[in-house]
């Protein structure tokens, strides 16, 4: 199924979920960012139900997160721009109604928990939102408390929230959404900064007992697709599929397969490429090697790794039990408090939060920066991570999976003997993904290679040698 | 209390009076948790600059300790006892009102001081968020050094210091948008907001309370 080719889109059948009317009603929505040369959405008609689960799959820079601040009604108000269509969520119209006045009819978690925090204490941040729907005074605390709990985080309630971890705070906000009672939940890429053990916010809101529509954008499908009701594909601002899951996986085994759940399809199929073989040199060797911040606990304790060329090592393990530190000790980037660390050649790490790859005004400059302005390795390493028609692109207008891959080019560029990945895959789309693992395999006798991840089905096409880290001492390579 | 500190050691004459306040108030920001360096350091550097200047720009005393030459449009530069013991007063009382600030800084839980207020909600919201931006930045500074470090550029000197400003600023701007549109989808503006139940005062509150005036008022007339 093309665009226009597909039976289910624009048919109403879905309305047929919803016999009196949809809780959300998008119509030829078409929109442009001040500034830009092409629509973000162009033609988008979308109907959500009171309790259905919509996932929005698609390339990243599709208009995924612009839909959703469109039933937010952040689009056209808070962006600007050009806007024509509608938007009607619970029969208000967005172009009328303020964002502000749709909130607890609607709430929205961002995709990055940092930038939507206004408080430093945990409970005044879940009560933020209650006070400014008004919310009887005497209410707010018990609200506020009971969201918390019911996201499983009442023991973070006199926490601050500088101290929390990624997944911590990603709780912190989701409770501050549902502490709203909204009938619309949007979740912008949700599981990004979660580990494979931690529930999505999806699964903590349905199992905290909220019951309304959500409508999700989401670049690791796997986390999601068992709970979707319908699934929109997105591409270049257009919807090209609007079916509901069943329908929607064939589709996708069709024509997106990167976007299936794993062992939907043949695991041969991600990540091509030849099996990376580890007989070269000992490129990086952590012997007994402890670490902890200044002030605090143990972080590492007697940790042993070795990594040789042509090895992809996976890094893994729930979320805080060091895996970040351990990576950073691997590339130089921190000394540890005992044990040794021998490296041989020049290491090259990657950062978690691709805003730290901001630094010049073009990509192309900011991906020279690391080869001393070599203009050629640069633009070699961006055509790698499919960035080559946006070298001259301000780094800040790209969207937060271009982001990624521009991060990952930069550390590319510098053609290291020690590759240290961490999290190289958040927000990029699961094409892009097979395509990162098959640019890592190929290349993978060059070098040594750690990867951290908790993206299954991303680790799953890279390599074969797991070392899991779980804070207990001892822990040697598997 | 560390504004009626503040307060009276800039109204008080006694050298003594001053130093106390001025030991009180760092031995607060010594005793505080976390990192304690950023903040003292920031304190003193007004306070020594005060010192080094004013015995140039002051015009004081007879007990020349030093005669230096004469410079156009400063005239002629000298040190006199006077003038350092002038100086040092002038630094022991701006560093009372620095450390002060630095107290309230690492000490005090910002929120529960703001939900206090019962009156300009958008401003004090304003004061809740700036008071977040230094920390924020100081940690973006250091993500910014880390990550160029990752790919083989070291920061080094002030220059290499000084071409980090622009993108943190930029950060800075860009997280400053993306909060105020997640404030925005949170309701944030909407007339007819309401306020969390204040914690209720404790005797030890009360007490400040009545301290602090009576503080500020022995700092005037007597110390």
């Amino acid at each position: 199924m093309a665009v226009g080719a597909c039976p289910e889109r624009n048919s109403g059948r879905h309305r047929g979920h919803f016999p009196d009317r949809p809780l959300a009603s998008v119509r030829e929505l078409r929109f442009t960012y001040p500034g830009a040369d092409r629509p973000a959405l162009d033609g988008v008609s979308l109907d959500v139900g009171p309790d259905e689960v919509v996932v929005l799959l698609g390339p990243s820079g599709c208009g995924k997160s612009t839909l959703l601040r469109a039933l937010a009604g952040l689009v056209p108000h808070f962006h600007g721009g050009t806007f024509s269509g509608s938007v009607h969520v619970d029969g208000l119209d967005t172009r009328r109604v303020r964002p502000a006045e749709l909130a607890g009819t609607v709430a929205t978690l961002f995709q990055d928990p940092e930038d939507q925090v206004v408080f430093s204490s945990v409970e005044r941040e879940v009560s933020f939102g209650l006070e400014n729907l008004g919310t009887p005074p005497g209410a707010i605390g018990v609200r506020a408390r009971t969201a918390l709990a019911s996201v499983g985080a009442e023991h973070l309630l006199g926490r601050q929230t500088t101290e929390l971890s990624g997944g911590e705070l990603q709780r912190v906000c989701l409770a501050s959404t549902l502490a709203l009672e909204p009938r619309l939940l949007l979740l912008d890429e949700p599981t990004s900064q979660l580990d494979a053990q931690t529930p999505s916010p999806l699964a903590l809101a349905r199992e905290a007992g909220w019951t309304g529509a959500v409508v999700l954008s989401e670049q690791r499908p796997d986390r999601v697709l068992d709970a979707a009701d319908r699934v929109v594909f997105l591409d270049r601002g257009r919807i090209v599929l609007d079916a509901p899951r069943a329908d929607a996986l064939a589709w996708l085994a069709e024509h997106h397969p990167a976007f299936m759940p794993p062992g939907a399809v043949d695991a041969s199929a991600s990540g091509s490429g030849p099996t990376p073989s580890p007989t070269g040199e000992a490129i990086c060797r952590l012997e007994n090697v402890s670490f902890a911040y200044r002030g605090g606990p143990p972080v590492l304790i007697g940790v042993t790794l070795e990594l040789r060329r042509g090895q992809i090592v996976l890094l893994s393990g729930p979320n805080g039990t060091g895996k970040t530190t351990l990576a950073k000790l691997a590339a130089g980037l921190l000394d540890p408090l005992a044990g040794t660390v021998t490296r041989r050649g020049r290491a090259a790490y990657l950062s978690q939060d691709p805003g730290r790859y901001l630094v010049r005004e073009r990509a192309i400059d900011e991906v020279a920066l690391g080869v001393a302005g070599d203009a050629e390795r640069a633009r070699r390493a961006l055509a790698s991570v499919g960035l080559g028609n946006h070298a001259e692109t301000h780094p800040r207008d790209l969207s937060s999976g271009e982001r990624e891959r521009l991060a990952l080019a930069c550390v590319l560029s510098t053609e290291p003997d020690l590759l240290v990945l961490d999290e190289p895959t958040r927000g990029v789309d699961p094409e892009r993904k097979q395509e990162l693992a098959s640019l890592l395999r190929h290349e993978a006798q060059e070098r040594a290679t750690l990867v951290i991840t908790h993206d299954v089905v991303f680790a799953a096409s890279l390599g074969e040698h797991v070392f899991i880290l779980d804070n207990k001492p001892d822990v040697a390579l598997v | 209390m560390l504004a009626a500190l503040a307060a009276t050691a800039l109204l008080a004459h006694e050298w003594w009076a001053i130093a106390a306040i001025a030991i009180l108030v760092l031995a607060v920001c010594v005793g505080a948790p976390g990192r304690r360096w950023p903040y003292l350091l920031g304190a003193s550097i007004t306070p020594v600059t005060i010192f080094l200047v004013t015995p140039f720009v002051e015009v004081r005393g007879v007990h020349v300790l030093w005669s230096g030459p004469t410079i156009p449009v400063l005239g002629h530069l000298d040190v006199t006892t006077e003038e350092l013991a002038s100086g040092a007063l002038q630094a022991l009382r701006l560093g009372a009102v620095t450390l002060a600030f630095a107290a309230y800084a690492l000490r005090l839980d910002h929120d529960r001081l703001l939900q206090a207020a019962w009156f300009a909600r958008r401003s004090v919201l304003a004061v809740a968020v700036a008071t977040r931006l230094l920390p924020t930045l100081e940690r973006d500074a250091l993500g910014l050094v880390e990550a160029l470090r990752g790919r083989g550029v070291e920061v080094t000197g002030v220059r290499g210091r000084a071409r980090l400003v622009s993108p943190l600023l930029a950060g800075s701007l860009e997280r400053g948008l993306n909060l105020a549109e997640a404030m925005e989808a949170r309701g944030f503006g909407r007339a007819g907001a309401t306020r969390a139940a204040r914690p209720p005062w404790t005797a030890l509150d009360r007490l400040g309370l009545a301290l602090a005036p009576a503080l500020v008022t022995a700092g005037v007339l007597w110390l």
